[in-house]
């Protein structure tokens, strides 16, 4: 399958062998790793930074990065919880949370797009300052971790559609949609404004609003991301997914999508963020003291980062 | 019948900078029109405006009749204008085909990239070229891979693409070998028959007077002349551009065997290289021959620790070296300048002096480096160039490349060279600045240092150097001294027949 414009073999390749590697070292050390439910437990814990992942490696592949992805998430989160309470319970509810939620995350994406691709602002500090106004705005509108969800929400989230466990359909829908835009000239444009700005801007490319696009669909994958941990908390809080931003970029990276934008894909991400889930899991199951677990997975994180760049200068 | 361009007046500001004060071109429908003109004259900026890329501070640009200004190059393109861009607007890490149908990819009914027809439709383009274009330039390929002549005719083939009526092709053929020229010029006239203007930017008068019926000359941002190209001589031409610039009197032959040589090389290969054998001595400039890519870069690259020779010795004022690393190259007083100063010379976005002082940083290895005490070294370095620039920390993109490349040498003399290496020196810099350029590096050996030039253009070897290494494949196949210095010998040599 060729989910980009290029001769090469797929970025993403490197990053799923490490995946598989860790698979079988979990199968190992986890009990019934490869049963249905620690299956569906490990994919509801990793799942909302693979969705995040994602959406980032969008804006990654434009030459730009977006650092406030774990606000928005925070943000997307203490909304839907607030819409949903004010609402009541039931359909309805879940309904204007779902729609108050991410229509939240798109105005933030279109916040992002427009200070960065209208306004030509640097992207790294414009998404660094608009995380700390989306944070600020998340905890004035719940300034405490609480209230609830309706039951129909969680329990829909935590179970199962026609036999398959619900984040695996989502993790299916999200495949399904990436491989969609892999096949639109809209990836190819998003590649050639990160590969070379300029000549994508003399191939008559209109850079602002293929930039906004990927800012807003980044937002949109972290909205996502934080209905799924909304589901998966059944609470709200504004201090919610702050380790999403670096997160996310790590597993971009860890995917072979390369940071200076134009080369990469949002398959590769997928198995970045599986991958980073993965390493959480194998060092908790590999019986570590607590205090080395930390350390132990950023030399993980640092070792897979290297090994990626050296396969990759061959 | 109305012109397809039809440019009056325009003018054209960069902040304080006068790029263009009144450009003129009118260019008939089904004409080949040559824009001529020395580097920063405008020619480029003109264009530039005329296909959308940038927008005119003043004046009137009627394409078809029509008054347009074009706010970007989409709508440029959407009128039927395209230019060919001579800094590549092509996306190395994409295919070939993925570049061609940049931005209006074929698509299916689904609204997915139409893989299948986009592939057909760039073999099609590609057939334009048929033999001339090489090997590996396939669809599928991605940019980076190709060689320069290939990418520029992918630049070519993405200008067609879009089946322009009006095509502004800026330096389209500098890349190109003589094969591919004369390929293109044929695209070009089938063109011409088929009602397509093409405005023609070239510093080569000979592909000029070969394609062109009308030729448009300017000069300092100006429009000078618009004259028919049977009109006129090359030299008229040539006059028109520059004014009052003469080509520079032969170089006397200066080559003394008594004298030892600085720097002997010995059975080197590597690379490209195959057993080449060279020995300059001080005050010598020995120009290396033959046609591109037959390793002379190659070996001045090697001599400067950019890329590693292997095998044999080099000896440097009698004692053997090995250099490894361009700076082991800079401490035993060998100097490099390239002709790809985007790539090899440039700091872009800093000042003039920072670019001057780099080279004598890395020779002293200073501590610390304290401005003014550098600062009147460097200023007179400059001035010996007649480099025109208003003060030392104005950024280096104010100057034309010209005036850069005299920037880039600069660097070097402030560290006095013993050595100079001088890797197609003027490529893309005008006729004035090459007479600059090659006053000062008489002069450099008439001071002592020992000069190796390589170039692509034959007259620039012939008029300055006093010998010539002509090489073939990887090797030295002869040496061109006294009564054999000359283009017959030289494109003899070159071709294997010597």
């Amino acid at each position: 399958m060729r989910l980009a414009l290029r001769s090469e073999r797929p970025a993403w390749l490197l990053a799923s062998a490490a995946f598989v590697v860790l698979v079988v070292v979990n199968g190992l050390l986890q009990p019934g790793f490869f049963g249905g439910s620690v299956v569906q437990s490990n994919l509801t814990t990793f799942l909302p930074l693979v969705l995040v992942a994602i959406g980032q490696t969008y804006v990654v592949l434009g030459g730009d990065i977006d650092l406030s992805v774990g606000a928005i998430a925070a943000l997307v989160n203490v909304v839907t919880v607030t819409t949903m309470a004010a609402v009541g319970d039931g359909p309805a509810a879940i309904a204007a949370g779902f729609a108050a939620g991410l229509g939240s995350a798109l105005v933030c994406g279109l916040v992002n797009g427009l200070l960065i691709g209208r306004l030509r602002l640097q992207p790294m500090v414009t998404t660094f300052g608009t995380a700390i106004i989306f944070s600020a705005v998340a905890l004035w509108i719940l300034p405490q971790a609480g209230l609830e969800v309706p039951e129909a929400y969680w329990s829909t989230y935590g179970g199962i559609i026609l036999g398959v466990p619900t984040v695996l359909v989502i993790l299916a829908l999200a495949v399904a949609f990436v491989v969609f835009l892999a096949r639109r000239p809209f990836q190819s444009w998003l590649m050639a404004v990160g590969g070379n700005r300029s000549g994508a801007f003399q191939s008559g490319l209109g850079l602002d609003r293929i930039r906004i696009s990927a800012f807003v669909l980044s937002a949109a994958f972290a909205g996502i991301a934080a209905l799924c941990l909304t589901g998966e908390t059944a609470t709200g809080d504004p201090l919610l997914g702050q380790s999403l931003g670096m997160g996310s970029i790590s597993a971009v990276a860890l995917g072979g999508t390369l940071l200076s934008g134009g080369v990469g894909g949002a398959i590769g991400s997928i198995f970045g963020g599986l991958l980073l889930g993965m390493i959480g899991n194998v060092i908790f199951f590999a019986g570590l003291p607590y205090e080395y677990q930390t350390l132990v997975q950023g030399l993980i994180v640092l070792a897979a980062l290297a090994g990626g760049v050296v396969v990759a200068r061959r | 019948m109305t012109s397809a361009i039809e440019a009056r007046d325009v003018t054209k500001k960069f902040g304080q900078v006068q790029a263009l004060s009144n450009g003129r071109l009118t260019v008939g429908r089904g004409e080949i029109h040559a824009l001529l003109g020395a580097n920063g004259c405008g020619k480029s900026t003109l264009s530039k405006i005329i296909a959308g890329t940038h927008a005119a501070t003043s004046g009137t640009v009627l394409i078809d009749g029509k008054s347009v200004a074009f706010s970007s190059p989409h709508e440029a393109e959407q009128a039927g204008v395209a230019l060919f861009y001579q800094e590549l607007s092509l996306i190395p890490q994409m295919s070939v085909e993925a570049n061609i149908f940049m931005g209006r990819e074929p698509r299916t009914p689904a609204g997915f990239i139409d893989r299948a027809r986009m592939r057909a439709d760039t073999e099609t383009l590609i057939g334009l070229f048929g033999e001339a274009i090489g090997s590996g330039l396939r669809p599928e390929v991605r940019v980076s891979d190709l060689a320069p002549n290939q990418r520029q005719i992918v630049e070519i083939l993405k200008v067609y693409a879009k089946s322009p009526r009006i095509v502004i092709m800026d330096e389209a053929t500098a890349a190109l070998d003589g094969r591919q020229v004369g390929v293109f010029f044929d695209i070009l006239r089938a063109k011409r028959d088929a009602g397509i203007s093409t405005v023609f930017i070239s510093h080569r008068l000979d592909e000029v007077f070969a394609i062109c019926d009308r030729i448009t000359v300017m000069r300092n941002g100006e429009t000078v002349a618009e004259v028919a190209t049977a009109d006129v001589t090359q030299e008229d031409v040539v006059r028109l551009m520059i004014g009052d610039i003469r080509r520079a009197e032969k170089r006397l032959g200066q080559s003394d065997p008594g004298r030892d040589p600085i720097l002997e090389i010995a059975h080197v290969g590597g690379g490209r290289l195959r057993d080449v054998s060279l020995a300059i001595a001080p005050g010598e400039i020995v120009g290396l021959g033959g046609l591109q890519g037959q390793g002379q870069s190659a070996l001045l690259r090697g001599l400067f620790g950019i890329h590693q020779l292997r095998g044999g010795s080099l000896r440097l004022d009698g004692q053997d070296v090995r250099i490894r690393r361009p700076s082991h190259a800079v401490s035993r007083g060998l100097a490099y300048v390239s002709g790809d100063r985007v790539a090899d010379s440039v700091l872009p976005g800093r000042s003039i002096f920072e670019n001057l002082v780099a080279a004598v940083l890395v020779r002293e290895r200073r501590f610390l480096v304290r401005v003014g005490s550098l600062v009147p070294r460097l200023t007179e370095v400059a001035a010996s160039l007649k480099t025109k620039y208003s003060r030392l920390s104005d950024a280096i993109g104010t100057l034309s490349g010209g005036n850069q490349q005299k920037v880039f040498i600069a660097r070097w003399l402030a560290t006095n060279p013993k050595v100079l290496l001088l890797d197609d020196p003027t490529k893309g810099i005008d006729l004035g600045a090459k007479a600059d350029l090659f006053a000062l590096i008489r002069e450099l050996a008439d001071k002592g240092v020992a000069i190796l030039l390589y170039s692509s253009e034959e007259s620039e070897l012939l008029d300055n150097c006093d010998r010539i290494a002509v090489f073939n494949g990887g090797s030295v196949v002869t040496e061109l001294t006294g009564p054999t210095l000359d283009s017959f010998h030289l494109t003899r040599a070159a071709f294997g027949d010597a």
